[in-house]
């Protein structure tokens, strides 16, 4: 009992704690948050355990919605797919937090009445409590020992905090033969060195460490691990590092595809990760979406994405997004297609490009560079602690040459200030409220009854997606994991049907589209009509005949 | 009391009969052991029950060269066994080449399960009086899984099929996606445990009755009239939808298709699963082989046609099967058609078709295990000479009444159909076409043996062939080791 008084006190403590939050949640307090979520709200917010992983943390699903929610039209949403991704968990859980907050209105019951939501706040929590350990750095392995260089030596050449400031950051070694100059309008950043200018390169520059091994390469199989987000089945990069030693090799990756395989009512999938077809929709490449290996969005399916781009864009108003990574064991690409769903992805944020500020004395760049742009941008808006300034060190490795540590620091160019995550939040959610709005949903229209003489009943009824999403994507019309709509005549006793079949299945229904089917009955009575998939809902009507 | 005496006579005959012949009353056939510890028919099969039976009494018998384990569990809880086949006396087994042999992938590919049972068998029998096997087993290890899909390989026996069905697992899917899973499959109308054709005289039919075999359907040509139409295979509409056995148990998915290299999903590639290693089975598998990284030669047992198959299954993986790796390849296969006649060694994706994910590209691309397929029987061992199993060839029919003396064959017969009325069933049982018939199973099995134990023979072998000694003065001295990889250049394989 007392144990429980305690708990209970210290439930609250933490409740009381999380309202001044000024950072991040690690992994300890990311499992607080959900689980207050799903006790505050026991008949909306349901949190499960769907595996630990190989490091004891616990893959969390929160699964937002009314009863039965396995019943209803669903919507996935993961963050964490990269480890170093720290704002997508956050833009999961705010959801959460953001939704249930405002439970006591109509709007948001109706909503989980309507649509369930699977979150999977964090599906590499092994590599993301890398944030917030003492040696901070960007991480994406779990905690599986890997062998990254193929030597027959796993984690024996990680990196070293060789500045003691707590962080990895970076070290330039000034060397005739380097590919690496200074910046021309900023001399903390470094840029490549064209030859074709030509330039001539001034700096080695690689990530803080000692070559512990001695094989004459830098940090090369550090601690950790397989990354979630490349160990995906499409386009599975085998043998390199992080990508496990086949598809689908980890614990998380298992855990999350074994749940939704069996959820045939997940019509979309919102992915919180660098990949983006949000502010910059897919477009359609016809060599690419019919090649044997399918390896583009089908048509159909490039327009529903450009519909929500522009969803998207009317909320989050921010332009020039980076490029997205090239796909290879990606969550996003598994998403659409080996689990052909729609399939939305987003960074969430990143840095604006940056005007100089007049006041300051700062000039337009000469030479566009993230790094520069972000440094520009930090000054400009009061961030602290994103820059450590070049120091020489002393190097083992490099006895005689000059070597200094410094550089901007891990995460900050794709994790804001926590303070700015609230609006960052606020405005994901409307999207993904919005998107929700957009769900299939089948009606059956314009029913029809025409007597024919001789106790037949000519019936016609429109088969009809009410929603502005298709009932399921077009690629998906090809895969055993999608469900089609069946159409069916249910017959009362003394009725048979003459033409026309008692079980119909149709393809994807495209939003706001609709089709006729059509039967001969003899008999008379109540027939039921009824038209349904997981990913619509079911509609059924009653016919006297 | 009385009991127990019984039981003890009962135990004793059962002794007796189970025990080897006197050696006194059997005479040494060239090649085969005279006088097995564990005598074994090698003219029929066994179900799941019989091989575990097989596979306990060779570890029993023969403690110090065969270790029975289960590597998993499949979807309905049996065992899946692996003998571990070696001299445990010489050597520590991780620490030897590995040959890894498996059968009955597809459920109705059963006689790779007998084969490698044979080959189990031979080690274990023939180790103590044939020199070759002896070291032999010093040197490799062999780890033999008879069947890798035991759920299937009992419904293939025990409930009604074809010889080509189920080739599936047993795990339900919905193929036709309308949500209902497995409403209308075969049925067995006329209770015998197999699934034979059905036809109905039709007077514009497209088929008549050959005049020298009553049992055989021909096709008529073009511009003539027939006396039957064929149904297809025994079944009826269960679920009132108009179409007769569209979605049964017997392809719900392809344990070929659920391998982690080049794998593709369903729409591509008909019959994977949801991701490389979602069957049990094959996870089992696969956790096997990780855990054993000495295994250096795979090979892979199905059914039918005689073939010796290497990947790519995947037309545009070229630069996996690199050149050097592909004359290896290409030896130890031409070797095998020299071994097994009838069986020719082809490229799955260039000579079979397109086929993602499969078990032999994942043993090779994703753990560099030189690996075949062997598409076992072939209608080339009817008569010795080339004959297919197609509808036009009268080979099976000549085959099943000189030497089968019509065994395989169920009569034509009549039935009064549901749907359509009255129609016969006949045909092949499901043990003729693509399993072995009795008399040939065991000379097959042996031929595929010594093809194995050829592959097995040229896993690497490493040995210091000479040391020479070099004095380089001021108390240094140099050592030439010549280390030198044991490939079936460097030594013939002469027994």
């Amino acid at each position: 009992m007392r144990k429980i008084c305690l708990f209970v006190l210290s439930a609250l403590l933490i409740g009381v704690a999380g309202k001044s939050q000024g950072n991040y949640s690690d992994f300890a307090r990311q499992s607080s948050r959900l689980q207050e979520l799903a006790r505050s709200h026991p008949k909306y917010a349901q949190l499960k355990s769907l595996a630990k992983t190989s490091g004891n943390r616990d893959i969390w699903l929160l699964t937002l919605g009314a009863a039965n929610a396995d019943s209803r039209p669903a919507i996935a949403i993961a963050g964490g797919v990269e480890g170093n991704n720290p704002l997508s968990t956050e833009l999961v859980i705010g959801f959460a937090e953001e939704l249930l907050r405002d439970i006591g209105s109509d709007s948001v019951r109706q909503l989980l009445e309507k649509t369930t939501f699977y979150l999977f706040p964090n599906m590499s929590p092994d590599a993301m409590e890398q944030y917030f350990a003492k040696l901070q750095y960007e991480r994406t392995g779990n905690a599986r020992s890997t062998d990254d260089d193929r030597d027959g030596k796993s984690d024996e050449d990680g990196m070293e905090d060789l500045d003691g400031d707590g962080k990895i950051t970076f070290m330039r070694i000034a060397s005739p033969v380097g590919e690496f100059l200074l910046h021309p309008d900023d001399n903390r950043v470094l840029v490549k060195a064209d030859p074709a200018k030509p330039q001539v390169g001034k700096y080695l520059l690689m990530q803080e460490g000692i070559d512990n091994d001695k094989d004459g390469k830098w940090n090369e199989d550090g601690e950790g691990g397989v990354a979630f987000n490349k160990n995906m089945s499409f386009k599975h990069p085998s043998f390199t590092p992080g990508a496990g030693e086949f598809p689908i090799s980890e614990i998380e990756n298992r855990a999350m595809l074994d749940f939704l395989f069996e959820r045939f009512n997940v019509y979309a999938v919102v992915n919180f990760s660098s990949h983006n077809n949000l502010s910059q929709p897919n477009t359609f490449n016809q060599a690419q979406a019919n090649a044997p290996v399918i390896s583009g969005w089908q048509d159909a399916d490039v327009k529903v994405n450009g519909t929500v781009s522009e969803v998207y864009n009317k909320i989050i108003k921010q332009k020039d997004a980076p490029k997205s990574p090239n796909p290879g064991g990606d969550f996003q690409s598994w998403a659409y297609f080996h689990y052909n769903r729609f399939a939305f992805s987003t960074p969430g944020w990143w840095v604006p490009k940056t005007k100089p500020d007049s006041t300051k004395q700062e000039k337009a760049f000469t030479q566009e560079d993230p790094v520069a742009n972000y440094l520009r941008w930090a000054g400009q808006n009061g961030v602290e602690n994103y820059f450590t300034p070049w120091k020489k060190i002393n190097h083992p490795d490099f006895p005689n040459q000059e070597v200094e540590v410094g550089g901007v620091h891990p995460f900050v160019m794709h994790t804001p200030p926590y303070q700015l995550t609230k609006d960052i939040v606020r405005k994901h959610k409307q999207f993904v409220v919005e998107l929700a709005g957009m769900q299939p949903e089948l009606d059956l229209l314009n029913l029809k009854t025409e007597k024919l003489g001789q106790g037949i009943t000519r019936v016609t009824v429109d088969v009809a997606n009410l929603g502005l999403l298709p009932s399921h994507t077009k690629l998906g019309e090809r895969s055993y994991w999608i469900k089609r709509i069946l159409v069916t005549a249910g017959l009362a006793k003394g009725q048979e049907i003459i033409s026309g079949r008692a079980r119909h299945t149709l393809g994807a229904l495209p939003g706001q589209s609709s089709e006729t089917i059509s039967w001969l009955i003899k008999g008379s009575g109540i027939l039921t009509l009824e038209a349904g998939s997981p990913t619509t809902g079911t509609k059924s009507i009653k016919v006297s005949l | 009391m009385i009991r127990k005496i019984f039981s003890l006579l009962v135990f004793l005959s059962l002794l007796l009969t189970t025990m080897a012949q006197n050696a006194d009353q059997v005479f040494k056939a060239a090649g085969s052991p005279v006088n097995p510890k564990v005598p074994i028919s090698w003219n029929r099969y066994n179900d799941h029950a019989g091989i575990t039976d097989i596979c306990r009494k060779i570890a029993k018998a023969h403690p110090d060269l065969a270790k029975l384990e289960s590597i998993g569990k499949s979807y309905e809880g049996r065992d899946i066994w692996v003998l571990t086949v070696t001299d445990f006396k010489s050597g520590s087994p991780d620490q030897k080449p590995g040959m890894y042999i498996d059968g009955n992938i597809h459920s109705n590919e059963v006689q790779g399960a007998e084969f490698a049972l044979y080959t189990a068998w031979y080690l274990t029998e023939t180790f103590h009086d044939t020199r070759f096997i002896k070291e032999l087993l010093a040197d490799k290890v062999f780890y033999i899984v008879p069947s890798i899909n035991p759920d299937g390989r009992d419904s293939y026996f025990h409930a009604p099929n074809t010889g080509s069905s189920p080739r599936s697992g047993v795990i339900p899917v919905d193929n036709d996606r309308d949500g209902l899973v497995d409403e209308d499959g075969y049925d067995d109308l006329d209770g015998d445990n197999e699934i034979l054709m059905m036809r109905r005289k039709n007077p514009r039919g497209r088929y008549r009755v050959d005049p020298t075999d009553p049992r055989r359907m021909i096709q008529v040509g073009v511009d003539e009239v027939g006396e039957y139409e064929l149904l297809g295979l025994e079944g009826k509409d269960n679920d009132g939808d108009g179409l007769v056995n569209e979605d049964g148990y017997t392809f719900q998915y392809d344990p070929n298709r659920d391998w982690g290299w080049g794998w593709q999903p369903n729409y591509i590639q008909g019959g994977a699963y949801k991701y490389p290693f979602s069957l049990p089975e094959n996870r089992a598998v696969m956790e096997f082989v990780m855990k054993h990284p000495n295994i250096a030669a795979a090979q892979s047992y199905h059914n039918a046609g005689g073939m010796i198959l290497r990947g790519p299954g995947d037309p545009t993986d070229q630069v996996t099967y690199n050149p050097a790796d592909v004359r290896v390849y290409d030896a130890i296969a031409q070797k095998g058609e020299e071994l097994i006649p009838g069986y020719k060694y082809l490229v799955v994706h260039k000579d079979l078709y397109p086929a993602y994910g499969g078990e032999l590209d994942w043993f090779y691309g994703g753990r560099g295990v030189y690996t075949y397929s062997n598409e076992l029987w072939t209608p080339f061992l009817f008569f010795n000479k080339p004959a297919t199993r197609g509808a036009q060839d009268e080979s099976s029919f000549l085959f099943d009444r000189w030497l089968l003396f019509k065994d395989a064959f169920v009569d034509w017969h009549e039935f009064d159909h549901p749907q359509y009325g009255k129609i016969e069933i006949g045909g092949f049982k499901k043990n003729f076409g693509r399993a072995h018939p009795g008399f040939l199973l065991e000379s097959d099995a042996h031929r595929n043996m010594s093809f194995t134990i050829y592959h097995a023979y040229h896993t690497p072998k490493l040995v210091i062939d000479s040391l020479q000694e070099t004095n380089l003065g001021g108390g240094l001295k140099k050592n030439h080791g010549y280390r030198f990889e044991y490939t079936f250049n460097a030594y013939p394989f002469e027994p």
